[in-house]
């Protein structure tokens, strides 16, 4: 479960980006947060990576309490989380296979184990058969799945997905939807950023709107509206 | 808990290495010339500490007797010498036994001897060893005063110049020295740092994978030691090929200068690089990595 208890985020400038937020996000839920450019996603999520610390409040993410949780335990955390960016973030330089291999290498696990699950990680996300290929050699879909798959490698507890339709062209965005619906009914906990109002309609799931810095809304179903009463 | 594979950080620090080559070989330069002018001024100071010992050991005074002295006035003044406090042994040579001993130890000019035969431009002189170093001043003060002493010759004084001479220039060589260990130092930070940027992407990902910082940074720690490895061999084997030329040519044509063998330095030698080139890339890349250490 992830929980903000009165969490607020107070920058040194002065910069108040989010201010006694209060939510409560059980595990297995799909989640969307909504929100305009500076409405404090951003902050939250960073706030989630443990990124950032909280200014005041408790936050809780599992079994951690990420307003106390020492440095050298940060890394470990974060294997419970798979992160998804908007920009992809895949490394360049290594194939499909190795993208994936490496989120797991990074963790030590042995070469028997990453060979074994990789091809299975991959099938899931439909990417099997582009395994030697270069992040470059795929179209944006393809790639925000090969950042999928990588989210996945390490078996977490949460997906984050920041923006994951932003980069892709329109009949991608709904494959990439259905591709996190599908590992949310695997019992896996999804929270997704978006701008994206009709994929929020559409999947009606739980939205969480964010505006200066405060939850404004909770509800399931559409996106808030402006013009509705706060 | 899960180990992390060595061969992986290895091959990583190969990588990293291969990619930045011109600014690698930079620093592999520096360093190893930085240890080699460390090797060099440790092997002369060494040699100097040897040769210092060699004219200490002999507690020898040498009385040159005046070139008018009859052989009455020598005899007279061996029995004034032996007569003085703190005298071990006196033994008198003759300037035609002084010229005997100086053709044979230089042989291969003969020649040169037989043309001041005639001539013997040496003096007579007394070979004095003394008991106690520490009256050796008195000694050489009662030996001046005697009649028909030309000149009293202690290589006490010999050693002590030398000794300030060293001192003076371990001075210079030891700021010198630092200032090139720290430019060896700036050199890896960069090179390190440069291969850190370029995989400053990555390393942000590594980080949201749940990456620790023992991951991320012991490729570049790794790169750095490789460094100084490389460095280290590099520098050892120009150091042993410039020394043993050195001993050769001094063991050759000056004799009067001892020179230690190769044999009694080089195990030294390698264990100095090694540490010094391992610690100088051990410092670089941790300066460069400080700041990718934050969570």
């Amino acid at each position: 479960m992830i929980e903000f208890n009165d969490v607020s985020k107070i920058f040194p400038n002065g910069t108040v980006a989010l201010e006694n937020v209060n939510l409560k996000i059980e595990d297995g839920e799909f989640v969307f947060i909504v929100g305009a450019s500076g409405a404090g996603k951003s902050t939250l999520m960073r706030l989630l990576l443990r990124e950032e610390k909280v200014s005041s409040g408790v936050l809780r993410v599992g079994d951690y309490d990420l307003t106390k949780i020492p440095n050298y335990k940060i890394p470990y955390y974060r294997r419970q989380l798979g992160m998804v960016f908007q920009d992809f973030r895949l490394f360049d330089k290594k194939t499909v296979y190795e993208n994936v291999a490496f989120a797991m290498r990074v963790i030590g696990e042995p070469t028997s184990v990453i060979k074994r699950r990789v091809p299975t990680i991959l099938s899931i996300v439909g990417l099997m058969d582009k395994y030697k290929n270069f992040p470059s050699e795929l179209s944006g879909g393809e790639q925000q799945r090969v950042a999928l798959a990588r989210a996945l490698a390490n078996n977490p507890r949460i997906i984050i997905a920041d923006e994951p339709t932003a980069n892709i062209d329109p009949k991608m965005k709904m494959e990439i939807m259905n591709l996190l619906m599908k590992i949310n009914s695997k019992g896996k906990t999804v929270i997704v950023v978006t701008h994206e109002q009709n994929i929020v309609d559409y999947f009606q799931k739980r939205v969480i709107t964010i505006r200066d810095g405060h939850v404004v809304d909770d509800r399931i179903g559409g996106m808030f509206e402006e013009n509705e009463t706060v | 808990m899960r180990r992390y594979n060595i061969f992986y950080f290895i091959s990583q620090a190969v990588k990293g290495l291969w990619r930045n080559g011109l600014m690698s070989l930079a620093a592999i330069t520096v360093l190893l010339s930085c240890l080699v002018l460390m090797g060099s001024f440790s092997l002369l100071v060494y040699n100097v500490n040897v040769n210092i010992e060699d004219v200490a050991k002999l507690n020898e005074i040498v009385v040159i007797v005046d070139y008018e002295a009859t052989d009455e006035d020598v005899e007279v003044l061996s029995q004034k010498i032996k007569a003085l406090d703190n005298i071990a042994e006196v033994v008198y040579i003759s300037k035609e036994e002084g010229l005997e001993s100086e053709r044979s130890r230089y042989e291969e000019y003969s020649y040169l001897f037989e043309e001041i035969a005639e001539e013997n431009p040496l003096p007579d002189v007394f070979k004095i060893t003394y008991e106690d170093n520490s009256r050796v001043a008195n000694l050489v003060y009662a030996l001046g005063k005697l009649d028909d002493v030309n000149k009293v010759k202690n290589r006490t004084d010999i050693a002590n110049d030398i000794e300030s001479i060293k001192s003076g220039v371990s001075f210079i060589f030891v700021w010198f020295l630092a200032i090139l260990f720290v430019i060896s130092i700036f050199i890896i930070i960069n090179t390190i740092k440069i291969g850190v940027e370029s995989r400053s992407k990555e390393i942000s990902a590594m980080r949201y994978i749940g990456a620790t910082n023992f991951f991320m940074t012991t490729p570049f720690i790794i790169e750095g030691i490789i460094i100084g490895i490389i460095s280290a061999g590099v520098g050892y084997i120009l150091q042993c090929t410039l020394y043993d030329a050195i001993f050769r040519a001094m063991s050759g044509e000056y004799k009067m200068i001892a020179v230690a063998p190769l044999a009694d330095v080089q195990t030294y030698l390698l264990l100095g690089f090694l540490v010094i080139g391992v610690i100088a890339g051990m410092i670089g890349s941790g300066i460069s990595l400080r700041r990718y250490m934050k969570v």
